[in-house]
């Protein structure tokens, strides 16, 4: 009995560890880099130089969250455990920017301060303790899609007022805000046309493997050849053929297609969503039940009728599914487009590799994530709506 | 209504069905019986043109069915199937419609025909709402038939429809396909392996055996004269004359005055009057009339002599 006091056992361990976590990135990390300038490194600044209201906001939260673990699981502790997280949200994030603004104070304009190892850790406990109360809460979608709205405007809101203006990667961001939008622009066009493209042609591939059974073999080991060729080796090998194409008929080159920028990119793109969409539609369409199909046939319904009342919205969670898939995938390899002069978000991904700028990557990496992250939540939105229908 | 000339059909090297022919009057319940893979259900597929025959001919109503539209000639036909293949996406009620809105029927019709077959099929209409996963098995095929059934059509195909539920459920959806059967004077068509529900259900029963009709018969002839051993093997020799005494009332072997204190119903099968004889350990039975009144006797003599005279 007295043992069970003293040690209580811990009604979600996830949640411990979660804390322990964010614990252990606060002691071993350091939660801000002050660097003289853009290529030097920085020495390294705990949590707890940062502003005592943020620290403490942060610490505090970290500590409820380690509290709420011996809680048992309800209701009233997930908006508990959402009030912890958002508190170290808060704490990482004010206490970051503030932090920097007063390094600001007495360093020289040429001095830099990067985030930390423990902020990236503090902000991902964060993150999933929110995720994890979401979860447990029920929320339903569109509750979600208004948390997540919220959210975004909360940091947009203070990011505008300049919270966050002394620090690198806000810096990093200002400096190349212009260009940002456009290539956040063209990173959604390589996505979007490539998704658009790759569905254009698996419809049709799809009808064509589920009415010859004869082409499924050709049909999958031609796509998944495509698809065991390194994306860089792809981008490249498009080169030559489109160079040579664009020379040989000038009304190619009048609409922009040639060897180099978007136009391999977005066939190599569109190449790569081949497979995984392809595959997805066939045994979505395929795993139909047999008898399902049969009784649409014995009663009448013409194959158009079976495919469009029957088979298609019978497959619907599988076509989405095969859709969110390849637009993932699309947006992580657009990335590498930029290698080959697309453009997109990974042209400062990798003009930060190149200049040794991490918070350049992160200007590109970051929005690349929450982009794969918002398709991901948008096909989810899109299987759910049909399920309510 | 159905006439089958000289139909065979192969898949690949192997027969499934060879030169078989047959005559369904309109208005009967003619089943097809026989082991697994002898053809019978090729046979019913081919009627609805699922599956088209690669010699003979098949005419439905008069017409060949070649000359027909495969869709058109479906949507004329009810079809039910073992695993019954309700649609999983819609309700009991839009799978019910599901003919009559490819038919173009109004919604006002359509809504007044569901209705009524499901008031006919004794489905609960608060099932109207559900989907086919939160129905039993039983009730999911009482819908698969009401399904079949909607665009009132005149011939049903039935492929082992019951074969797949729970003995209580089939035995009160063959009573179900009587009474339809005597209600609604349609033709029906159904495939089996199950002796008893052919004999059950039959107006008329067709033996099948390696693609190769045996036997047409009533089911009372084919008991009392089966064509050949397979016959005799199939309906179960040991079983045969009790599943006779199923065919002759009380009321045609009853004689004398009743003296016997145990009674039995006039109506009732002489396979009923023995095994009530066999529970009371007596020989002899009083039967009674409608009202009740006792107005002769049966002897178990009575029961066993002259069977084939009847």
């Amino acid at each position: 009995m007295a043992a069970g006091v003293l040690f209580p056992k811990p009604h979600d361990q996830v949640l411990l560890a979660l804390a322990g976590f964010g614990a252990a990135g606060i002691l071993a990390g350091s939660f801000l880099n002050r660097a003289p300038n853009r290529l030097a490194n920085g020495v390294a600044t705990a949590l707890w130089h940062a502003p005592p209201l943020e620290a403490g906001a942060a610490m505090a939260g970290l500590a409820a969250l380690a509290a709420l673990a011996f809680h048992p699981k309800d209701k009233p502790r997930s908006a508990m455990t959402f009030g912890a997280a958002m508190l170290i949200l808060w704490g990482c994030l004010s206490g970051a920017g503030r932090l920097a603004s007063l390094f600001a104070l007495s360093d020289p304009s040429a001095a830099r301060y990067s985030l930390g190892a423990a902020f990236w850790i503090l902000m991902a406990t964060a993150l999933l303790a929110l995720l994890d109360a979401a979860q447990r809460a029920n929320l339903g979608l569109l509750a979600r899609a208004g948390l997540i709205a919220a959210l975004g405007a909360g940091f947009a809101l203070t990011a505008n007022s300049g919270a966050f203006a002394d620090l690198s990667l806000a810096k990093e961001f200002a400096s190349h805000r212009d260009i940002f939008f456009i290539e956040l622009r063209r990173h959604i066009v390589l996505v979007a046309s490539a998704v658009f493209f790759a569905l254009a042609i698996s419809a049709p591939l799809t009808a064509l493997v589920l009415r010859r059974p004869s082409a499924r073999g050709l049909v999958f080991s031609g796509l998944g050849i495509l698809q065991t060729i390194p994306s860089i080796a792809l981008f490249g090998l498009l080169m030559a053929p489109l160079t040579a194409l664009s020379q040989q008929f000038p009304l190619l080159r009048a609409w922009g297609i040639n060897g180099a920028g978007a136009a391999p990119a977005i066939i190599a793109l569109t190449l790569y969503s081949l497979l995984p969409l392809t595959r997805g539609f066939f045994t979505g369409v395929s795993e139909v039940a047999a008898d399902v199909k049969d009784a649409a046939a014995g009663m009448g319904f013409s194959a158009r009728q079976t495919f469009l009342l029957v088979e298609l919205p019978l497959a619907w969670p599988a076509l989405v599914s095969g859709l969110r898939v390849v637009t993932i995938q699309a947006i992580g390899l657009a990335a590498v487009a930029a290698l080959i002069g697309a453009g997109g978000l990974g042209a400062f991904v990798f003009q930060g590799i190149g200049q040794y700028a991490l918070d350049l990557v992160l200007v590109g990496a970051i929005p690349i994530i929450l982009q794969a992250l918002a398709a991901s939540f948008g096909f989810q939105m899109l299987l759910a709506a049909r399920r309510g229908s | 209504m159905i006439e089958l000339r000289g139909v065979s059909k192969a898949f690949g090297a192997a027969p499934a069905v060879v030169d078989l022919s047959l005559s369904i009057g309109r208005g009967a319940f003619f089943v097809l019986i026989g082991p697994s893979g002898c053809g019978k259900s090729t046979v019913l597929r081919m009627i609805n043109a699922m599956i088209a025959c690669d010699r003979g001919a098949i005419e439905l109503r008069g017409e060949d069915i070649r000359a027909m539209d495969p869709v058109r000639l479906r949507r004329g036909i009810g079809y039910v199937i073992q695993s019954v293949g309700l649609f999983p996406h819609w309700t009991i009620e839009k799978n019910i419609g599901a003919v009559p809105r490819l038919l173009g029927w109004s919604r006002e019709t359509l809504a007044a025909r569901v209705e009524e077959i499901a008031a006919l099929l004794q489905i609960d209409r608060e099932l109207l709402r559900r989907y086919p996963h939160q129905l039993s098995g039983g009730q999911q095929q009482r819908a698969g038939v009401a399904r079949a059934l909607a665009a009132d059509p005149d011939i049903v195909l039935m492929d082992e429809p019951f074969a797949a539920l729970d003995p209580v459920s089939r035995a009160s959806l063959q009573d179900e396909m009587r009474r339809l059967h005597a209600e609604t004077g349609k033709t029906f068509v159904f495939v089996t392996h199950d002796m008893d529900e052919a004999l059950r259900l039959a107006t008329h029963i067709a033996v099948m055996k390696d693609g190769r009709l045996v036997q047409t018969a009533a089911p009372r002839d084919l008991l009392n004269r089966p064509e050949d051993e397979f016959v005799r093997e199939f309906f179960g020799r040991e079983a045969m004359g009790l599943r006779l005494l199923d065919f002759v009332a009380v009321r045609d072997r009853m004689r004398g005055r009743p003296r016997a204190p145990e009674t039995i119903g006039a109506d009732a099968s002489l396979r009923d009057a023995l095994a009530l004889m066999i529970e009371r350990r007596c020989s002899r039975l009083s039967v009674t009339d409608g009202g009740g009144g006792k107005i002769s006797e049966i002897d178990i003599a009575d029961i066993i002599k002259g069977q084939d005279a009847t």
